[in-house]
């Protein structure tokens, strides 16, 4: 049989925890700094308080609204040639994180900041791999202006991946412009909205508020059709309950909250119901995201999605140290089994470290791995006739002539590279071979691997007038002053106002 | 398809059968000699052994081959040779087994069949050998090596009594005597006067072709 979910909530508890979200969502409600967001809450029935700007969702208003959440959605890269189907049962694998610095050997300290070459490469990692499906905005370039980040990014995701994409959802200016050039890039809205490439990353603000930022963008992405992550990123102890009954509790409304505004811009706008959430270190008031407990809260959230047939997204190979010692290989094996077993639809976090602060290309290869051992795993083990072999068993046990072992066998043979895992950086060397070929420890193998990547690579091709459109874009958004923005966002201002240039497809 | 074409298809196929009948024909059509297959199977053996250094096939596949091989060299080759007086072409003699006391096969027998791939021919006398039969099967087939593996710690002495044994009946020189097995090192060859040690099937290998200058 297949290996068997982990399950960390009963039904009753499953029960108890969505009746208390939706007790929560009824009587207190969520904290929705955009105005027309409130707005469009209120016209679909949600009771909105315009001093605290806390607006209460009705249980039929969730209800109604989870009804249009669609239960699979499939994502495609550039030209559409690798795409994946998100669902309610399978397990992908992706990147996600917010490292500022990489894993740079020739420095004193083992780290530099991150500059924009750095995501070229780690894109291009990512694009090699077996198991990562998509990589993410996941490394942020110091050498760029934080304004167009999203701009330089898209660009260099045209050139170096056939994978999908992601990137936070951080504002309509911003998730506006990653639409805008993904459409000249993959040949228009329509073929966006039909095939997705890029997959949106919303975080509610825990506890209870949406942040206008957050709902802007949601509403692009929404409308695009772009798969979106719900996931907060709640602590428990300082941004929650310390008890995860009570974490669960909490991010389940928060999470509920944002699908519900996701379908009220777009009915069957994708989201995944997502997580981040995990501890708060009661020494040091650090967060801790490599704890066992954030297994415990990921394979709950992994379940609560289950309740509401959503695909789930969770933390995985993520860890505290900052280092590559045990713990960095204890804590993102952890993690990545406990979300893996926990049947999370998504996992995310491949490739960081320092609690997702710090990247490193080996940890990308060292995850693909881990994947690809995880996948061995959920296929369990096949019992039937011809995987028993009892001839094959009788055979080499009653065979005299010296030498024999099942080695020679065809049954070995037939079922060598389904039943065993072929590790790829793994080092199952004796000792002397090992010695011979260098003493290479896992992270000396996997930077030999990234450079073989990176010096194979072939860039891909974006034609000269696609180019000269992109080129044009980007130049018009570097232009684009950090004051723009916050109007833009309704930051700070009672109202928000659309800057000129800037139009909002409505639904198709 | 040329011969050796159509018998390389059939030993990576390990199809035993296909190949006894190809060889059987070749010999009575005299369209290659028992020598001259045997030359064609030493290519086959050391192709199928690049691809498996070039991790572009695994273990299974190269001591399959190297089996159906084996077969029919015994059967019908070997047997030809004898026939035709001819001598038969080997890069060496190698007497393996596994150490009085001690019934672990599968290293040694994988060494076995690494040495077989490579060319050399292999008296694997199995398990439990005792330092005697080790010896009278050399001197019975003109071995140049003796090769002893040992995975229980207690059985390593059994290697230092066959050294002993051959410094008894004054024949130490005239062979090599090389070693193996999980609790064995370097250190202990160098220990109990052994010419040789090797880790693993490959640095076997590595080992007997650097002894023999091969």
């Amino acid at each position: 049989m297949k290996m068997n979910k982990l399950e960390v909530l009963s039904k009753d508890e499953i029960e108890i925890i969505h009746s208390a979200s939706i007790k929560l969502l009824g009587n207190v409600g969520i904290k929705i700094d955009a105005e027309d967001c409130r707005k469009l809450l209120q016209d679909n029935g949600a009771e909105v308080d315009e001093n605290s700007n806390f607006v209460k969702f009705p249980e039929i208003l969730i209800e109604e609204q989870l009804k249009h959440v669609p239960d699979s959605f499939k994502l495609y890269g550039r030209d559409g040639s690798f795409n994946f189907e998100v669902n309610t049962h399978s397990t992908q694998f992706g990147t996600i994180g917010t490292p500022v610095r990489i894993y740079d050997p020739s420095m004193k300290r083992g780290y530099r900041k991150v500059v924009l070459d750095d995501n070229i490469k780690q894109i291009r990692v990512v694009d090699s791999t077996d198991h990562i499906m998509a990589s993410h905005i996941d490394v942020w370039p110091s050498d760029v202006n934080y304004l167009t980040v999203h701009t330089e990014c898209i660009y260099v995701w045209a050139k170096n991946t056939r994978k999908p994409y992601g990137a936070g959802c951080y504002g309509r200016v911003a998730s506006k412009d990653m639409i805008d050039m993904m459409s000249i890039i993959v040949g228009g809205e329509d073929e966006l909205i039909k095939r997705p490439r890029l997959i949106g990353f919303m975080n509610p603000t825990s506890p209870l508020h949406l942040p206008a930022l957050m709902t802007n963008g949601l509403e692009i992405f929404a409308k695009y059709k772009q798969p979106t992550i719900i996931a907060p990123e709640a602590l428990a102890g300082t941004s929650a309950p310390v008890t995860i009954a009570g974490l669960l509790t909490q991010t389940n409304a928060e999470i509920l909250a944002g699908i519900v505004v996701a379908q009220l811009y777009n009915p069957g706008a994708p989201v995944f119901f997502g997580t981040v959430s995990h501890i708060t270190d009661m020494r040091s008031g650090n967060s801790a995201i490599g704890s066992v407990e954030t297994g415990l809260m990921t394979a709950g959230i992994a379940q609560l999605a289950r309740y509401y047939n959503i695909p789930s997204r969770g933390l995985g190979a993520v860890t505290d140290s900052k280092c590559f010692d045990i713990q960095n290989g204890l804590e993102r094996y952890q993690t990545l089994m406990f979300a893996a077993q926990a049947g999370i639809n998504y996992i995310t976090c491949a490739g960081t470290y320092e609690a997702t602060l710090a990247e490193a290309l080996e940890l990308i290869l060292i995850d693909d791995e881990i994947a690809g051992m995880i996948n061995r795993a959920f296929n369990g083990i096949d019992v039937d006739e011809d995987t028993i072999g009892l001839d094959v068993i009788e055979k080499v046990a009653t065979e005299i002539k010296p030498g024999t072992t099942f080695l020679s066998e065809k049954h070995t043979r037939k079922y060598m590279k389904k039943e065993l895992y072929m590790p790829k950086l793994v080092n199952r060397n004796r000792r002397t071979t090992w010695r011979k070929k260098g003493e290479k420890d896992i992270i000396t193998s996997a930077s030999e691997r990234v450079e073989q990547i990176l010096k194979d690579f072939t860039e891909l091709e974006i034609p000269p007038d696609m180019d000269k459109e992109l080129k044009a874009f980007m130049k018009m958004a570097e232009e684009r002053t950090y004051d723009y923005f916050r109007k833009a966002e309704g930051i700070g201002a009672d109202s928000v106002t659309l800057p000129d240039g800037i139009e909002i497809r409505e639904d198709k | 398809m040329s011969l050796k074409e159509k018998m390389k298809e059939l030993i990576i196929e390990w199809d035993e059968d296909g190949l006894r009948e190809i060889c059987k024909s070749a010999i009575e059509s005299k369209e290659a000699s028992a020598a001259e297959l045997l030359r064609i199977i030493g290519d086959v053996l050391r192709f199928i052994g690049e691809q498996f250094e070039n991790e572009e096939i695994f273990l299974p596949d190269l001591i399959g081959s190297a089996d159906t091989v084996k077969t029919i060299i015994d059967e019908i080759l070997d047997p030809a040779i004898r026939a035709s007086g001819e001598e038969k072409e080997t890069k060496g003699k190698v007497i393996l087994g596994t150490a009085e006391s001690d019934v672990h096969s599968i290293g040694k027998d994988l060494v076995g069949s690494f040495l077989f791939s490579n060319g050399f021919e292999v008296y694997n006398l199995g398990v439990d050998v005792p330092a005697s039969a080790f010896i009278e099967k050399a001197e019975e087939v003109g071995a140049q090596i003796i090769a002893m593996s040992s995975l229980l710690t207690m059985s390593m002495d059994f290697q230092r009594k066959l050294i002993k044994e051959l410094e008894n009946r004054g024949i130490r020189n005239k062979y090599k005597v090389i070693v193996g097995g999980s609790p064995t090192s370097d250190e202990w060859a160098d220990e109990i006067g052994a010419d040789g040690w090797a880790d693993d099937a490959i640095e076997a290998v590595s080992l007997v072709n650097k002894i023999l200058n091969v």
